[in-house]
């Protein structure tokens, strides 16, 4: 059914409307789901690709070329359709004159910067002047839970003391990244709550981001324009572990766990 | 303040019907009657979600208080800030404060919890913070008196302006232009600074610009802050309920819409200029440039971190010609500092410093998507800092050069041997600063060269003098862009014209050769 209907549609048209199709679908993803709309540098570059693609697809076969070109066979040779073509023919002279005017107009369009926003770590890092090796490395309040869930309750209300006076004005009060100075920042400060972050992440991860921060980060997380202190310099170690249990129960998400 | 995010068009299509579709199935079994506050409950959300500002006694200091300005609300008093009873009733009404936890108070720490928590959760907490003043049983009396709204139009807005300024009436502490800069040292009844709003930044409106939010204020003042109501009956500036309504329309129309910084503007467009370059803060040549506002926040990267700003954005004006180049910063500063000055002295906070502005460019411009860091450079990306000082009651403004490679490696020098000039003026409420140098750098090892088409990056700082902000406590932002527009001339004009053409030949020719091929389709 569905087959038959699309074979009635002439290959040109189809083609058109694959390339459309691909185009909508790239602009959905991107600026609905992820939140980024793509810059348009880029998306001009995918869709070279994707219709040169799809005119290749088309014209496999000698038939499918032929199909592909009728109606422009037509347009140009079949008396009929003169009106058509005049309007056709006063039209692409134009468009391919003001697609040039542009083209060679300056681009004003800022360059793109494309980040990595969890990198690989390292195997070990240095700060507080000590080496840690991420691979052992453990939260040493994590095994309270179990052990004295008071105490536990304790650090959990010493992190959120520390969270309150030094990460929400980024990353909010909330822990959804809209801290009240958010706005300013560019990359933004990272969503607790998004399953996306820390639920992903094992808690000496969290711990060698917060001690070294955005300058702790490798090149390809670009660290140059990351807002994120280096915490070593404000907060003692046990602190930022303190803040990590907080982190993680303000949101509800454990932390992941090394596979066993 | 809240950051717009961009969405396309077809997705909020395709959202809006999906939800569409879902409520439509959902509503019969969702249309519950509202249940009345449950303290109970609420003190649970209390602790979890507004202690850690609020304080677990509702005293307001919580352990974040201390690094907010305005303070959170100490509920233990029962005063409100923003609410629709009379100005003689302490009483808010719970829709009030309803209000102000779900949406949030713009410009303070203060989020809209409407995301987080349902209407049952909110209204279970409001039952719940009342409790700490006793008003759980208190019901208000007295409702704001709306009268007849008057609709926005020049004449009352005319009318407004009048009011506005008549015996000073708000402009005293709200300024002539409306920018807030005081001439008095204002505390609210906690003993806190508190800075007149600035009524041409709707963003930072606590409850919203709208002429209905602006009549209530001036209506019923903000309680605890010394922002007055001017119905009372026993003010000397009283003003009648339609006097109000103009008042309310003035306001509205002062919002300078032209100065909202957007998240997608990250470029200063810096436009070529025939003959000599605007250099005076006030030439009229600068309104005629494109300009791009940004917004500013607190040092929180380097010690000593700074988290009470009194301002949130900069604007930027640029231009060249074939030898130089002069940038505009204009930013908005309550107060102009003058250490020294017994009347400057008296508004500011103590050890007042200079107001001061400060740009910041790569010595190098990076050739890849490497930068130094933003935060004054680092080892191997040194940075050029030009800083303009606005004075003292015995030293005039001044400018200074430095290059730095992180906060702590910084070489001062001599800006004349840049090239390097500043000139500042101060009006109402506003600085305006203009920086100039030659494109060429004196010393190109140390100093940055500026070419026409290249994307440079670029970083702004400011200082309020009287808010406590010197030496690293200042505001500033994140690496943007500055782009010298390259003149093209003709050229792109000319090339359009030969390509269409080349075009239309060709389509004739393909006409042609086509109809010679089927001459009888001709008939
Ligand atoms: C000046 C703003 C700012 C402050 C203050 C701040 N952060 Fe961040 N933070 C950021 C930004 C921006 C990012 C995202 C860029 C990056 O990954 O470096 C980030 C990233 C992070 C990440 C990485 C999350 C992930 O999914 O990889 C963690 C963890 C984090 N911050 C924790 C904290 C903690 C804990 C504090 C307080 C002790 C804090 N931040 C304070 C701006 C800030
Ligand atoms: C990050 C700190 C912070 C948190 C967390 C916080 N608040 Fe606030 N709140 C503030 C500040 C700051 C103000 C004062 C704003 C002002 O004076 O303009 C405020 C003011 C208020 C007011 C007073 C409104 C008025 O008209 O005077 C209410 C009510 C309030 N908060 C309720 C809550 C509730 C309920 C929660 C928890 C769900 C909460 N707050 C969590 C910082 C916070
Ligand atoms: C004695 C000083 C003073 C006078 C006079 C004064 N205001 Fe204010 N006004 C303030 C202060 C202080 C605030 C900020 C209070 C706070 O939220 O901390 C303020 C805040 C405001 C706000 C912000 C409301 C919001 O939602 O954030 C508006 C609007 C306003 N004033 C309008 C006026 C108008 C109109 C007049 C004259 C009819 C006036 N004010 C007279 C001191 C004053």
């Amino acid at each position: 059914m569905m087959g038959r209907l699309l074979s009635r549609i002439p290959a040109l048209l189809r083609a058109a409307l694959v390339v459309v199709g691909i185009y909508l679908a790239a602009t959905a993803i991107f600026s609905g789901l992820l939140g980024q709309p793509i810059p348009a540098s880029l998306m001009t570059m995918y869709m070279f690709f994707v219709i040169v693609g799809v005119f290749m697809a088309f014209t496999f076969t000698e038939e499918g070329a032929r199909a592909m070109a009728a109606p422009i066979r037509a347009l140009v040779e079949n008396p009929a359709l003169r009106p058509v073509r005049n309007i056709v023919f006063l039209l692409v002279p134009l468009a391919a004159g003001a697609f040039t005017y542009t083209k060679m107009l300056p681009s004003l369009e800022a360059p793109v910067e494309l980040r990595t926003i969890h990198p690989a770590p390292p195997s070990t890092f240095k700060a507080y002047g000590k080496r840690y090796d991420l691979l052992t490395l453990e939260n040493p309040f994590r095994k309270y839970e179990k052990e004295d869930p008071e105490r536990f309750r304790a650090l959990v209300a010493e992190g959120g003391k520390i969270y309150i006076r030094n990460c929400q004005f980024c990353h909010g009060d909330k822990l959804n990244g809209r801290g009240p100075f958010a706005p300013a920042l560019n990359p933004v400060p990272l969503n607790f709550q998004d399953v996306g972050t820390i639920a992903q992440l094992q808690e000496s991860y969290l711990f060698w981001r917060i001690a070294t921060g955005g300058p702790g980060l490798p090149e390809e997380a670009a660290p140059w324009i990351s807002s994120m202190p280096v915490w070593q310099n404000f907060l003692k170690e046990d602190e930022i572990w303190k803040v990590i249990l907080f982190l993680y129960d303000y949101t509800g998400h454990r932390p992941r766990a090394w596979e066993k | 303040m809240a950051a717009r995010r961009f969405i396309s068009p077809l997705w909020s299509c395709l959202a809006f019907t999906l939800a569409f579709g879902l409520s439509t199935l959902v509503l019969p079994v969702t249309t519950v009657q509202a249940e009345a506050g449950n303290a109970e409950r609420g003190k649970l959300i209390y602790a979890r979600r507004c202690a850690l500002c609020h304080g677990e006694e509702g005293d307001g200091a919580g352990p974040g208080a201390e690094r907010l300005n305005p303070p959170p609300r100490d509920f233990t008093e029962g005063q409100y800030k923003f609410k629709t009873t009379g100005f003689d009733d302490i009483v808010p009404n719970d829709a009030d404060l309803f209000r102000m936890i779900r949406d949030g108070m713009p410009g303070t720490a203060m989020p809209g919890w409407g995301d987080m928590l349902s209407d049952q959760d909110i209204r279970d907490v409001i039952a719940f913070i009342k409790t700490f003043a006793g008003l759980e049983e208190e019901k208000p009396t007295i409702q704001v008196d709306y009268g007849r709204q008057v609709p926005s139009s020049p004449e009352s807005i005319a009318k407004g302006r009048a009011l506005f300024h008549e015996g000073d009436r708000c402009a005293e502490c709200h300024g002539a232009e409306g920018r807030g800069d005081a001439i008095k040292k204002l505390k609210d009844d906690g003993g806190a600074r508190t800075w007149p709003r600035n009524l041409t930044k709707p963003w930072t409106f606590r409850a919203s610009n709208d002429p209905k939010d602006i009549f209530t204020r001036i209506t019923v003042g903000i309680p605890g802050t010394q922002m007055p109501s001017f119905a009372d009956p026993k003010s000397k500036k009283r003003l009648t309920i339609e006097e109000r309504w103009h008042v309310a329309n003035y306001v509205a129309s002062l919002a300078k819409t032209d100065k909202v910084p957007r998240p997608e503007n990250t470029v200063v467009k810096v436009m070529k200029v025939e003959g000599a370059l605007p250099t005076a803060p006030d030439d009229p040549a600068w309104e005629k440039l494109p300009s791009t506002t940004f917004l500013l926040l607190p040092q929180l990267i380097a010690k000593t971190r700074f988290f009470t700003p009194s301002n949130d954005t900069i604007t930027v004006r640029a231009a060249y010609n074939d030898t130089a180049l002069a940038i505009l910063l204009e930013w908005d500063d309550r107060t102009r500092s003058i250490p020294g000055d017994p009347k400057a002295e008296e508004i500011a906070d103590p050890g007042m410093g200079e107001d001061m502005v400060a740009i910041q460019f790569p010595v190098a411009v990076p050739k890849g998507m490497k930068k130094p860091y933003f935060g004054m450079g680092d080892g191997a990306h040194p940075v050029n800092l030009w800083q303009w000082r606005s004075g003292t009651a015995d030293k005039p403004q001044s400018v200074a050069l430095a290059n730095a490679r992180g906060f702590a490696r910084i070489e001062s020098r001599d800006p004349a041997s840049a090239g390097l000039t500043a000139r500042g003026r101060y009006d109402k409420g506003r600085w305006r600063v203009v920086f100039t140098r030659p494109l060429a750098a004196s010393s190109p090892d140390k100093d940055i060269t500026f070419q026409t088409g290249q994307f440079i990056p670029i970083a702004f700082a400011a200082w309020d003098g009287s808010n406590g902000e010197t030496g690293s406590k200042h505001t500033m932002t994140t690496w943007y862009w500055f782009l010298l527009e390259p003149d093209t001339g003709l050229r792109p004009l000319v090339s359009a014209l030969i390509v269409a053409f080349l075009f239309g030949a060709a389509e004739l020719w393909w006409a042609r050769s086509a109809g010679a091929r089927k001459p009888e389709g001709e008939a």
